[in-house]
């Protein structure tokens, strides 16, 4: 996809995002008790923020929104990195970034409605 | 570039939780080794305390410093029908107290009540925040 400016496209990326995310949190926390098993994470921010600094527009292509394995995050004597409230808090966070966008994008549609329907 | 710095009470909200559910593992370690007299290294159990500490330069939550031995002194109890019983026939008890591990029990599930409520406030500020685009 080439360079883009269109802020419908942007909110589009990061729904998508959000999607991925809910899924992978949904995941960690059905594997809240396996053996062995370390969290995943979505990385999409950053990228869009690298995406955006380096020219004008987003060029939404550059963006590879994909999972990562988080570091630092304390182990339990199963080998096991997933904790409950941590997940919890994220899944908040998720589903407010999500709301955030969602109302963003409606407020554009009723905009381009506003143009339409003028009289 | 750091981001995703806008929802930091959530992220202390969580180091409070976690630290409640910590706090509440040691306590429940605690109870259930009440009457263990043999902790494998010929001393009874230690009652064991959580120690916290504030992450970082004060707004990043709360951490587990370490889980801390009570050195307080163990109880002694006439039984000299124990195997761990000494030759005045003193089996020395785990130096824990029940109603204090009753109480710290309830502060600790308070406390978690405390965090988990100001998680949902924040999560109800900022969806007043998002009508505001309504």
């Amino acid at each position: 996809m080439s360079k883009t400016t269109s802020i419908v496209d942007i909110i589009e990326a990061g729904i998508s995002a959000e999607s991925l995310r809910q899924r992978v949190i949904a995941n960690n926390v059905a594997n809240l008790e396996t053996a062995g098993y370390r969290r995943l994470d979505v990385r999409f921010e950053e990228l869009l923020a690298k995406a955006l600094n380096s020219s004008g527009g987003v060029d939404l292509g550059e963006i590879e929104c994909g999972t990562y394995q988080t570091k630092n995050t304390p182990v339990k004597s199963n080998g096991n990195d997933v904790s409950l409230e941590v997940e919890v808090g994220e899944m908040v966070k998720n589903t407010l970034r999500h709301k955030a966008l969602i109302r963003v994008l409606q407020k554009k549609y009723q905009q381009i409605d506003l143009a339409i329907n003028v009289k | 570039m750091e981001v995703n710095t806008g929802f930091s009470p959530i992220d202390i909200a969580v180091s409070g939780l976690r630290a409640g559910s910590k706090r509440m593992e040691v306590i429940s370690s605690n109870v259930a080794n009440a009457r263990s007299t043999d902790n494998g290294n010929g001393e009874p159990y230690r009652r064991l305390e959580a120690v916290f500490k504030t992450d970082g330069d004060g707004l990043g939550g709360v951490i587990l410093d370490e889980v801390a031995e009570d050195m307080s002194d163990f109880q002694r109890l006439l039984n000299p029908g124990h195997p761990d019983a000494d030759e005045q026939g003193y089996v020395s008890m785990p130096n824990v107290k029940m109603p204090v591990e009753m109480m710290n029990l309830n502060v600790a599930a308070r406390a978690y009540q405390a965090n988990a409520a100001v998680l949902k406030r924040y999560q109800q500020m900022v969806e007043t925040t998002l009508e505001l685009l309504r």
